[in-house]
């Protein structure tokens, strides 16, 4: 079954065939920069609006759905990470504010760490953290909102060959669980093959 | 005390001296602003020298539509140079700011030359000064506001769309750059209260002096003006913003900046 369709979807320059991502599975998109794999994800959870097409979220169109209740449910970890001042546990609490969700308890906040292979203590200042390990802790928040599809845009891109696979299979394995969808943007293509249950590549297509 | 001593055209003159001194020690320290030093104090020259003479005739010919046409213009500078100094704003939000200075300032201007002074609004002598100083006020800390508004904006854009991502309101994501924006708005104006009367003697309250106003009636506009100041400023800035940030996402929640 189908979980996102695209239909004839542009952004500005670039046009996409028609996609489909398959519920419950890990879906790699591949492509060479600039073909719009960041736009795509962006595309996905309504944060920008295609320029000509649509894309069906279940069989419905996006465009006649609540943004908001859509972007919790198809959850967008960026490319860009972003962390609140204070410490790794008064994170998890700031996000979950701006969500308007109840806080979480000591041991989830740690789990989900521990999953993203970001085993810090909860009163640990982020500024302190490295860049790959404020990236980690950002997933670890965005993978405890439990999506119905999680994106990850390069979530390995601060992170070492060891870890990074360590990162993904841990994650992967805990959306299988849940049968959670997954949509990754990925420039590592050993890591794609080792993960991916499907492959999209994007080419630069010119018009 | 009698009326003020007047200044005699070479005296006048021999204020420009200091300028020579300025510009020797910008020379000395290869600040290249000299250009905007001569236009700047050449422009005030005469602009100074144009209001002169635009209020001795309205003052000679008091005439309601005149003093009304004279607060017009100056309210439709103050949103043009507002308007100039933020050119990134879109249409909606430049009619907003645009609207927001014009009734608040406008009010504010009302209410204090009917209620606080007790004259009528078409009283030249009244209005025009006070409608100056409160339209100036306002001009800094509005263009402050927005200015601090989207410098916070541009760079904190990993924030913005991180919390957009995750399914955060566009109110509730933006609305802590307002809050900082008007916090940088007004703390000039708080911080002149602070020092008022200690170190800074204002110069509505000198001027009062000069002219020979007792300094108790002196202190009494000053107050009065000082506090109005402070009100017109934060009104004209939370009013811009508020209603001026919402034109940053559409009705898909949308956010472009």
């Amino acid at each position: 079954m189908s979980c996102i369709q695209t239909r004839g979807l542009a952004y500005g320059q670039i046009s996409y065939r028609d996609l489909d991502i398959e519920e419950g599975k890990a879906t790699f998109i591949s492509g060479p920069s600039g073909c719009g794999k960041s736009t795509l994800l962006r595309l996905f959870n309504k944060t920008l609006a295609p320029t000509a097409g649509t894309v069906l979220y279940r069989g419905q169109d996006m465009a006649q759905t609540d943004s908001i209740a859509l972007r919790r449910e198809v959850l967008l970890a960026g490319q860009s990470v972003f962390l609140f001042e204070g410490t790794v546990g008064e994170n998890f609490d700031a996000f979950c504010e701006a969500r308007e969700s109840a806080n979480l308890a000591a041991e989830d906040k740690q789990k989900f760490l521990r999953l993203c292979c970001a085993n810090f203590p909860l009163d640990a200042p982020c500024v302190h953290l490295s860049g790959g390990e404020r990236q980690r802790v950002f997933l670890a928040i965005c993978l405890s909102f439990l999506p119905k599809v999680l994106m990850l845009d390069e979530p390995t891109s601060a992170l070492d060959q060891e870890t990074a696979e360590r990162f993904m299979a841990q994650v992967l394995a805990f959306c299988r669980e849940r049968a959670m969808t997954v949509v990754a943007v990925s420039h590592d293509p050993a890591l794609t093959g080792r993960h991916a249950e499907n492959i999209i590549s994007l080419r630069a297509e010119a018009e | 005390m009698n009326g003020v001593a007047q200044i005699q055209l070479g005296s006048f003159l021999l204020v420009y001296v200091l300028l020579l001194v300025v510009l020797a020690v910008m020379k000395k320290c290869r600040i290249s602003q000299t250009k905007l030093l001569v236009l700047a104090s050449a422009r005030m020259t005469l602009q100074l020298i144009a209001a002169g003479y635009a209020l001795t005739f309205l003052f000679e010919h008091p005439h309601p539509l005149l003093t009304m046409g004279y607060l017009l213009i100056l309210v439709f500078f103050t949103i043009y140079l507002v308007l100039s100094r933020n050119k990134r704003l879109n249409p909606r939000f430049r009619v907003i700011v645009s609207v927001s200075i014009a009734s608040c300032g406008l009010g504010i201007i009302i209410f204090f030359v009917t209620c606080i002074v007790g004259q009528s609004v078409f009283d030249p002598q009244y209005l025009i000064p006070i409608s100056g100083m409160l339209m100036g006020n306002a001009l800094t800390g509005v263009s402050l506001g927005l200015k601090s508004f989207w410098n916070g904006l541009e760079g904190q854009r990993a924030r913005v769309e991180a919390l957009l991502n995750i399914g955060a309101t566009p109110e509730k994501v933006l609305f802590p750059f307002v809050c900082q924006a008007l916090e940088t708005a007004l703390v000039p104006t708080l911080n002149s209260m602070l020092g008022m009367g200690i170190v800074v003697l204002p110069g509505m309250m000198t001027g009062q002096i000069l002219s020979g106003t007792a300094p108790t009636t002196a202190i009494l506009y000053q107050i009065t003006i000082m506090v109005a100041i402070c009100a017109c400023v934060c009104l004209c800035c939370f009013c811009s913003l508020y209603f001026g940030y919402r034109t940053l996402w559409n009705a898909q929640k949308q956010v472009a900046f």
